[in-house]
This record gives C-alpha cells, sequence and structure tokens, in this order.
C-alpha cells in the first residue's frame, strides 16, 4: 500500500519535474488560486457545488452497489430539460417546474441502465457510458438546432430572465455565495438520513452490500436496483438543473466539464456515509478552482485529473484493505 | 504424511496428524462431517500449506506444496466435492488445462489420447461439447479422466460418489482398483461405510481433527468401524428420548405442497411433483445427496424462485404467487445454507444483521422507520440465545468465527416468533454442543405449534433429532414406509433412487 | 464508392485493435474501460517522440505507453484488488489529464508531431490479420486455452495448476500493445495531436466487443460496421437522406444506442465471460 502511495506521488512529482514546473510552487499555486482569497474560495464553492449534488447522486447508487457512471448524461438532461420549461414558463413556476422536470429527466436516463441491469444483468458501468455519449450528442443537436438562441453564433440556449433563477445568498462581485449550495447541503442531509432511518434505505444498503443475504431478507434486489438508480439519476439531474439555475443562466454545449467522471471519484473517497460527501466535494472543488490558477502558471490543468484519478486509486485500494482486514 | 497441524483463527482443524498411504492400494479416509478429512487432503495437494508437520512422497522428498502447481508437478491430483471443471469450455479443453503438452495445442493427438483414456476406464464422451452439458456423473468421470491425462501417481478423491447413482458407483471404483492394480494410489475420502468395506485395502479413522486409527480393511467390519467414527462416548449415548417419541400434538397444516414443479439454474425441472405436508408441531428432516433438489424446495417455499406447476400453502393460505417479504410476514424464518452468501453481512454490525428479514416486522420498524433502539435489544436477545461469543453489537459481524456467526443466525430465526422454520443444514459450523442447542430449540418451538423442515446430508443427524424424515432424490420427494421409518438403510435406499 | 471503402476501413481500423486489446483483457477476466485512456495516451506519446525518434522510435514508444497504463490496471486489479470499473476510470483520468499535461509542455511547435513516414496502410492491414491471429490463439495454443479458463473461472483455473495472476498479466500485456497500435494509428490519420483525440472510441472499441459477444472475429464486424457508419457520416454531411436531413449526432449516437440494445438482450444470448471481474 505504501508502495501504491509512493508510487502515485513519485509519478507525480516525476511528471512536474520532467516538464521543467516546480511540484512545490505548483502545490502553492493551487492553494493560493483556490483558497487564498475570499474570491478564490466563493469561486472553489462555485465548483463544489455541482461535485456535492452529483456526488450525491453517485453515493447513493454505490451504496446498492451500482456504479452510475452515467451521471454526467444525467446531469445533461436534467439541465437541458429544465432550462427548456424555464424558457416556456419564466418566473418562480417555471422555477419549480423546471426542478421537477430536470429530475425526472435525469431518472428517465437512469432507467435504460437500471432496467439492463435488474433484468438482464448487463453490466451498469458499460450501459451508462452508452448512454452518456448519447447524451451528449443529444443534448449537443439540441443546443444547435431547436433550442438554440439565433441571436448567438455558438449552440447556446437564450439567458434566463433573473425570476427563475436560484437567489444568491451573499452578492457582491466577485464574491458570491448561491443558495444552491445550501441546497446541495440540505439533500445530503436528506440522503444521509434516509438512509439511516429508513426501511428502505436499510434495504438499498443491503442488497448493496450482500445481493445474496437481501434476497433471503425478501428483498427484491431488482425494485431496488431500479429505484437507486432512478433516483440516483433524478438526484444528478436536479445537479443540471442547480448549474443551469444558479451558475450558468442558459445551457450550452459542453456544460459539463466532464463532472460526472470527477463525482465518482468523491462518492468513492465519501467513504461510508453521506455526509463524507461534503469534505470530498470540497477536495475536488479545490482542485478543479486551483487547476485554473495553475493554468495561468503555464501548468497544463490535466495535472489535476491525473491527480484525481490517482486519488482515485489509492482511495480504492485503501478501502479494500479495510475490508479485507475485517474479515 | 507427518504430524500435520492445521489451525484456522482460533480453530484447530487438524492435531498431529499422520497419514501413510502405501503404494498401489485404495486407501480410504473416514469420518464425521467437519473431522478434518478434507483439510488433510488439501494440504496434500497443496491448497494450502500445513501450520506444522511434513509431507513425505515415496521418492523420500520431504515437499511442503506451497500451490496446487507444485503438487500436480509431483504427480498428485484431486478431485474434489465441488466440480473444477469449467462450464465454458469444452470437455477436450477441460481435460487437458494446465497440461497441454505444448504450446501449440495437437488438438486431434489429444483427442486420440483421450480417447484411449476413456476407453479403458469405460467412459464415453462427445469431446468437444461444452462442458456445461455434462451430468453431475458425466462432470465426475471427466474429473478422473483429468488425473489420468497428468498420469497422476497419488489421486485424492474426495466424496467422489455423492452425486452418482450406485451403477456409476460401482463402475467407477471398479475402475478404481484397477488403477490401482496398476500401480496408482487412490486416497478416498468418505463417510459412507459400505465404500470402504467393499472396495479399500485400508482405512484411516479421523475424529475431531485427530488421527482415530488406521488398519487394514480385512481386519475389521463396518460396526467397529463407525464405533470409531463417532467415538465411544457419543456413540454410547442413547437419542434424545424426545425424538424418537411422538411429539407431543400435531396440528393444523402449517405447509402444503401440492404437484409442484419448480425449474433449476440449468432449465430442468429440479422439483418434480412434490407434494409434501407439514403440521404444526412437526420437526421434518430432508435427507438426500446434495443437488437433490433441496435448495429449489427451500427457495421457492421462500418464494425465491417461481413454482413453474403447482401450489404452496402457508398455514392453509395459497402462498404460491405471495413475495418473499409478505412470506415471511406469515411467520416463514430461514436459517439459509449458504451463511456467508445468504445469511449475513460481514461488514455490517451484529444489530445491523439482527434486523436482516425482520427489518419490515414490528418493532424493528415502524411506518417505515428504523427503531434502532428496539433493533438494539432485539441483536442482544438474538446473540444470547445461543450464547454468541461476540466482543460487542456494534462490531462487524465479519469480527465474529462463522461458528458464532451460526448461533446468531439460528437464534435470528428462532427467537422471531416463526410459524415455520426452513433450515438448510443448521449445524454447519457447529460442534456437537452447539448443534444439540439448535436442535432443542427448534425442537421448543415446535412444541409451541410451529412447525420446521430441516434439510441435511448428514443422515444420522436427521435420524438423530427430527420427528420425521423424507428422502429427495433427483427432484421428488420419497416417504419412507412407516415400518422403517428411521430405518438408516432403508432411506438411504430412498436418497439414491433405489426404491 | 471506393472512397466510402477506403474512409471505412482507415476509420475501424482503431476500433478494431481497441477492440483486440479489450478481447485479451476481458477474457483473461479483467474488466477494462480504461482502452480510452491507453489510447490516448499512445495518441500523445507518438505525437510528442515523432520528432526526436522517428516514425518507428514513435510508434515504439507509444505502445510502450500504453503498455504502462495497462500493467498499472493490472497492478491494481491483480494485486491491489481494486475493484476493475474503477481503476479503468483512473487509467483514463490519467490517460486523460497526463497527455494535456505532456502535450502542454513538451511540444514542439515547430514540428506539428505527425508520423506521416509510417503509412496508414499498415495499420489497417494490421487490424485486419489480428482479429484473426488472435481466434486462432484462442483455440489452438496453449496460452490462448488458459485465457479462456481463467476468463471463465479463476479459482478452478487455479486448481489446475493454472495461475491467473500471469495470465492476465500477459493478457494486458497485449492489451498494452493493442491499444498503442490503436493510437498510433489515429495519430499517423490524423496528422497531430489535439486534446482528447480519440473522443470515446475505446468506449467503442468497447462496446463492439460486447456485441461480438467477446469473440475476436465478430467483434471485428461490429467494428468495421462502426468505422462504416463514421465514414457515411463523413461522406453525407450536409446531403439530405430520405428527404430530411439528420443531425450528424445521430449517426454518432448510433454504435452506443445498438449497443445499449444488444445489452438489453434483444440481440441474441449474454456471452458474457463468467469470470470477468473475479480475483
Amino acid at each position: 500500500m505504501v508502495l501504491l502511495i509512493v508510487g502515485a506521488l513519485a509519478l507525480l512529482a516525476g511528471l512536474m519535474i520532467l516538464s521543467g514546473a516546480s511540484p512545490l510552487g505548483s502545490l502553492v499555486t493551487l492553494l493560493k488560486g483556490s483558497l487564498g482569497t475570499p474570491a478564490a474560495i466563493s469561486g472553489t464553492l462555485r465548483e463544489t457545488t455541482p461535485l456535492l449534488i452529483l456526488g450525491l447522486a453517485v453515493f447513493l447508487a454505490l451504496r446498492a452497489g451500482l456504479f452510475n457512471i452515467g451521471a454526467e448524461g444525467q446531469f445533461l438532461l436534467g439541465a437541458v430539460a429544465c432550462t427548456w420549461v424555464n424558457l416556456r414558463i419564466p418566473g418562480f413556476g417555471g422555477l419549480i417546474l423546471g426542478t421537477l422536470a430536470g429530475a425526472i429527466a435525469g431518472a428517465l436516463w437512469a432507467l435504460p441502465a437500471g432496467l439492463i441491469k435488474a433484468y438482464r444483468n448487463g453490466h451498469e458501468v458499460i450501459t451508462t457510458i452508452m448512454l452518456n455519449s448519447v447524451a451528449v450528442y443529444l443534448t449537443t443537436a439540441l443546443v444547435a438546432g431547436p433550442m438554440k438562441d439565433p441571436k448567438q453564433d455558438s449552440p447556446t440556449t437564450a439567458d434566463l430572465v433573473a425570476g427563475s433563477r436560484l437567489p444568491w445568498l451573499y452578492d457582491h462581485a466577485p464574491v458570491q455565495l448561491s443558495s444552491a449550495l445550501l441546497l446541495g447541503l440540505i439533500l445530503t442531509a436528506l440522503v444521509a438520513l434516509w438512509l439511516r432511518k429508513t426501511v428502505a434505505g436499510y434495504e438499498l444498503q443491503a442488497v448493496g452490500a450482500s445481493p445474496g443475504a437481501a434476497k433471503y431478507a425478501g428483498i427484491d434486489n431488482r425494485r431496488v436496483v431500479l429505484a437507486a438508480m432512478c433516483s440516483s439519476g433524478a438526484i444528478a439531474g436536479i445537479a443540471g438543473v442547480v448549474q443551469v439555475l444558479a451558475y450558468e443562466g442558459r445551457f450550452y454545449a459542453g456544460i459539463s466539464p466532464g463532472y460526472g467522471f470527477d463525482a465518482l471519484g468523491v462518492a468513492l473517497l465519501a467513504g461510508g456515509s453521506a455526509w463524507g460527501v461534503i469534505p470530498a466535494s470540497l477536495l475536488f472543488g479545490v482542485l478543479a478552482k486551483g487547476g485554473t490558477s495553475l493554468q495561468l502558471d503555464e501548468v497544463p490543468k490535466g495535472i489535476t485529473t491525473v491527480v484525481l484519478g490517482l486519488i482515485i486509486l489509492v482511495a480504492a485500494a485503501l478501502r479494500y484493505r479495510k475490508v479485507s482486514t475485517d474479515v | 504424511m507427518t504430524g500435520i497441524t492445521k489451525r484456522f483463527g482460533a480453530v484447530t482443524a487438524l492435531d498431529r496428524v499422520d497419514l501413510q498411504v502405501a503404494s498401489g492400494t485404495l486407501h480410504a479416509v473416514v469420518g464425521e462431517n467437519g473431522a478434518g478429512k478434507t483439510t488433510l487432503m488439501r494440504i496434500l495437494y497443496g491448497v494450502f500449506g500445513p501450520d506444522e508437520g511434513t509431507v513425505k512422497l515415496s521418492n523420500d522428498q520431504v515437499r511442503s506444496f506451497k500451490t496446487s502447481r507444485d503438487a500436480i508437478a509431483a504427480g498428485i491430483g484431486m478431485v474434489s466435492q465441488h466440480y473444477g471443471i469449467i462450464p465454458a469450455l469444452s470437455c477436450l479443453q477441460n481435460l487437458i488445462l494446465g497440461a497441454e503438452g505444448g504450446a501449440i495445442l495437437d488438438i486431434r493427438s489429444a483427442e486420440t489420447r483421450a480417447q484411449t483414456l476413456a476407453t479403458r476406464m469405460g467412459f464415453e464422451f462427445d469431446w468437444h461439447q461444452d462442458a456445461s452439458t455434462l451430468s453431475p456423473a458425466g462432470a465426475q468421470k471427466l474429473e478422473i479422466l483429468k488425473l489420468l491425462w497428468r498420469e497422476a501417481k497419488i489421486m485424492i478423491l474426495d466424496e467422489p460418489t455423492a452425486m452418482l447413482s450406485p451403477a456409476d458407483s460401482d463402475a467407477l471404483f471398479q475402475s478404481m482398483r484397477k488403477l490401482a492394480s496398476e500401480g496408482a494410489t487412490v486416497i478416498l475420502v468418505t463417510h459412507r461405510l459400505p465404500e470402504v468395506m467393499d472396495h479399500c485395502s485400508r482405512v484411516t479413522v479421523l475424529r475431531g481433527g485427530k488421527l482415530i486409527e488406521t488398519k487394514d480393511v480385512a481386519d475389521t467390519d463396518a460396526k467397529r468401524l463407525a464405533a470409531l467414527i463417532i467415538g465411544s462416548s457419543s456413540a454410547s449415548a442413547a437419542p434424545p428420548s424426545d425424538a424418537i417419541a411422538p411429539p407431543a400434538e400435531i396440528g393444523a397444516p402449517m405447509l402444503e405442497l401440492k404437484d409442484l414443479v419448480v425449474r433449476g439454474v440449468r432449465g430442468e425441472d429440479a422439483l418434480k411433483q412434490v407434494n409434501l405436508n407439514v403440521r404444526a408441531g412437526e420437526l421434518l428432516g430432508i435427507a438426500g445427496v446434495d443437488g437433490s433438489g433441496q435448495r429449489e424446495l427451500f427457495q421457492s417455499i421462500l418464494g425465491l424462485v417461481r413454482a413453474k406447476e403447482g401450489q404452496i400453502l402457508l398455514g392453509g393460505q395459497d402462498s404460491t404467487k405471495l413475495k418473499a417479504i409478505d412470506r415471511i410476514r406469515l411467520g416463514l424464518r430461514a436459517i439459509p445454507e449458504d451463511r456467508h452468501e445468504e445469511a449475513v453481512i460481514e461488514e455490517w454490525s451484529l444489530e445491523q444483521n439482527s434486523a436482516l428479514g425482520l427489518q419490515r416486522l414490528e418493532p424493528l420498524s415502524t411506518k417505515g422507520l428504523v427503531n434502532t433502539s428496539a433493533r438494539a435489544d432485539w441483536a442482544a436477545k438474538v446473540a444470547a440465545k445461543f450464547n454468541t461469543k461476540h466482543g460487542g453489537l456494534k462490531l462487524p459481524m465479519g469480527s465474529l468465527s462463522g461458528g458464532n456467526q451460526q448461533r446468531f443466525v439460528a437464534g435470528r430465526a428462532i427467537e422471531s416468533q416463526p410459524k415455520l422454520i426452513l433450515a438448510f443444514q443448521p449445524a454447519r459450523g457447529l460442534d456437537i454442543r452447539g448443534t444439540a442447542d439448535v436442535y432443542a430449540a427448534i425442537r421448543e418451538r415446535c412444541r409451541e405449534g410451529a412447525a420446521a423442515i430441516v434439510v441435511s446430508f448428514d443422515l444420522d443427524e436427521l435420524i438423530e433429532n427430527c420427528d420425521r424424515i423424507v428422502a429427495m432424490n433427483h427432484g421428488r420427494i420419497h416417504q419412507p414406509s412407516a415400518n422403517e421409518s428411521r430405518d438408516r438403510d432403508a432411506i438411504g435406499r430412498l436418497m439414491v433412487g433405489a426404491v | 464508392m471506393f472512397e466510402l471503402l477506403t474512409l471505412t476501413i482507415v476509420l475501424s481500423a482503431p476500433l478494431i485493435l481497441g477492440a483486440m486489446g479489450g478481447f485479451t483483457s476481458e477474457r483473461s477476466g479483467v474488466i477494462n474501460i480504461g482502452l480510452e485512456g491507453m489510447m490516448l495516451m499512445s495518441a500523445c506519446v507518438t505525437a510528442l517522440a515523432a520528432a526526436k525518434f522517428g516514425p518507428v522510435g514513435a510508434v515504439g514508444l507509444g505502445i510502450a505507453s500504453a503498455t504502462v497504463l495497462s500493467l498499472l490496471h493490472w497492478l491494481a486489479t491483480q494485486v491491489y484488488r481494486i475493484d476493475h470499473v474503477i481503476s479503468g476510470m483512473a487509467i483514463n483520468a490519467i490517460g486523460a489529464g497526463g497527455t494535456n499535461f505532456l502535450y502542454g509542455k513538451l511540444s514542439d511547435p515547430s514540428h506539428n508531431g505527425s508520423i506521416s513516414h509510417v503509412p496508414v496502410a499498415l495499420f489497417s492491414w494490421l487490424a485486419f490479420f489480428v482479429p484473426v491471429i488472435l481466434w486462432a490463439y484462442a483455440r489452438w495454443t496453449r496460452g490462448g486455452l488458459r485465457m479462456l479458463a481463467v476468463g471463465s473461472d479463476p479459482d478452478k483455473a487455479r486448481l489446475m495448476g493454472v495461475q491467473p495472476l500471469r495470465v492476465r498479466f500477459f493478457g494486458l500485456l497485449a492489451t498494452g500493445l493493442f491499444t498503442g497500435l490503436a493510437g498510433s494509428q489515429l495519430l499517423a490519420y490524423t496528422g497531430n495531436f489535439t486534446d482528447n483525440m480519440t473522443a470515446g472510441r475505446g468506449y467503442i472499441a468497447l462496446a463492439a466487443l460486447i456485441l461480438g459477444g467477446w469473440r475476436p472475429v465478430p467483434a471485428f464486424l461490429a467494428c468495421l460496421a462502426f468505422g462504416f457508419f463514421s465514414a457515411l457520416r463523413i461522406q453525407l454531411q450536409g446531403t439530405a437522406l430520405m428527404g430530411a436531413q439528420l443531425p450528424s449526432e445521430a449517426w454518432a449516437s448510433l454504435p452506443y444506442l445498438v449497443t445499449i440494445i444488444a445489452l438489453a438482450g434483444f440481440l441474441g444470448k449474454n456471452r458474457t465471460p463468467a469470470g470477468l471481474g473475479k480475483p
């Protein structure tokens, strides 16, 4: 294990030195860029919000033993559905209906993966990867075609009116704090309590921990798999909604720079409790925000993705070790 | 093999066991379940190493095999209880795997050689067919050919006849004797004494991980061997009187199966027109060799597999279409076969495990919400029932030994106001004391008006503890006639379908 | 028409090579969604090395870099027993981030990093031969038999004296070779490296493998079909089909949709290797 961690660090330092950048200097830049000033912190929190909600979505599926790699596609569908509703029904009604539409769209986009897993035992990772690609093409086609704002050259929708957007809690640019973060925290609390306090949550985790034992406990594994996949999709859809309503104010091609993948890392790092999603998403938020500062320092942003990959590997290996020492 | 000791955690599976086997003989290793037979053989085959002791082969080389690969290289082959046939490969591919004889496969000459070996043994195979199409007997035969293919000098057969018909078993032993006469050494692990008496030349008895005796078969008889296997103390103890005496009251029917047909995993009819009645107060034992349809019977009663035809009545109510959770609500409780996969979640705490299967019943939950304090009390009660040794109810189940996990699982089923208990090998992993306790508790529930069905592959355990015994064979249930209802041999005949 | 044919071959070649990399990995029991990252890494390293080491050296280094990632996957899944999917995701992250970083830092603007001396046709020939070779390998060799056995049931294979760890090591070594070739081909075809230039081809290769029931020749045919549709898309760009102009995204989605339908079991029986993902 030590070997793996040392190896990961060595690889990272090696990459940096090979390319003529100073590892320590880059770390300082990264931390300054993400936590150094109030504006930086507010930017980090902005990056954290979608990762928090998406991470929660992936976490919930993970508790049922499912790898929802499809969070990316569900996010896109949620975002596009919400935008579509809000462009037609501006104001508070659109905000509510749009959120609902986004959650439903996310759930529906997860449904095929859930069905194939439950009834055909097709691996959800493969189906969700496929669905992600289809989602990218579908939303791109929508935003380049029927939903495109004719006044714009690039594939994007028109801006939403201020009334249909999530309010700022604190708004003195460049320091801004959106109510979206609060919403994410509330969702986290709900999921954590639901898993702990309800029989349905107990059953979902039983299926994730041991499908055989769950079956003998009278639990309908297929229904749980289906429900978990769709709930996860709905939360991912809400993450897309929040991204549009709180930060972007419109939908455009490439609205997600790969949040879905980062969310898997967040969920894996979170450990056994939904509360763990909060620090994990914050860590990823720091890397995302700090990565942009690195770029100004002429260190390509890709290095943070490498760091994420290594974190995921080490976290997963540590997890295995923990399980194996219990036995 | 000299002074072999093997410990699993706190349990000593083998305690300074010696075993000498002369070449060119059929040597039997006998003992009860858990006597250490299989463990000893696995050490010989290099599945794991011994904690103490040495293994010595004829060429005087002392070797401790670290992997099966080493053992195979030294000319040792094993046919284990769980078949080593890979269903996705063809029969020929299975045969040659691991001993292909070159980087490029010479299919034609391999087939010729395989055919020669098969003919010598009187077997027949379609070599290019998938092994998944083989019957249990066919798979067993292929396993034996695998040993011949590798020219194994020492062959270990672990319960080879468990799934074979009497005719197939006889044929198997004939070929084994033939091989022995040609110089091969065959070690037979079994708990069927007639096999030993009829076919083997020497026999070693193990009990509780200790070597009891090694004898020439000619110098002993089945009765004396049985006494050695069981041990004098428990052999002299009479079976509990209340087991043989009719139970206090036979009440209303708790379970009725009417012409039940259930499909097995391979699509065949695993249960064929099964009819069975179990009444309140009754403790029914189901005898049979592994794979006779017991698993499908249990799963269909629990509602985990669908019935293809026929009816299941629980407490007089047609429950054929009832969901598993609703059957639990009717008072159905299970002690599943595979503790690790079906009964507990090892990463979860004892408290969380105590609610498994009962999670939707009062007081463990009300209106869909978990009642954690009720669950804590319940877990303490379950653990206390059979003296489960644990370091705290918040600790993971995986921190308990297998026997203690089994106590917990049995306690959970028996204490939760069962109406019908389904127990699959409930004594697995338990010592004699624990086994007696569990059966006593089940009987107590039956006397209070519940019913119980116990599946075991150990006929003696059933004869000792059950009110009534039926035998399963190839998906059918056979009732012994009234005057043979506790006759070991009669039930044994039913188990292998020799009606 | 001829143009369509050559385009089909050129576009299918990286898919075929990628799918064959998936074959040697998945048939020995290692789930591999990291094909994408390995192909990408190879393309990047080939581009970076082209100026200094010449075309052959560049392709060799490309293959080596994909192999490093592939063996990292082996280490993670077999030695550290990490879930195969998680490890694959991490490989893809390292591939995507690492290439962005390396290319951003090391690329030489005066040289476009193309390997024009290596003809694309060479890769295409390879892509047509490898599936047949692998088919024969699985059927007629000891290594092939052991690969199938380990992929089907590692525990039983172990009892027969086969070492799953070793078999999988060689399986993933081959995965490195084939995904490396796939990445180099991609670069040879496009001429220079761009961020995320594989654009999901690793996933499509995996999809083709699944569609082909984890068998080399059917998987090869699936890749050809995918390549054909991509070629058709390029040819039909802007022209109306049956009266309506289909957005190019619809064509692009086709392989994914077909795979989902296949996984739903509408295209014959499930042939998933039984030992996939087992330790």
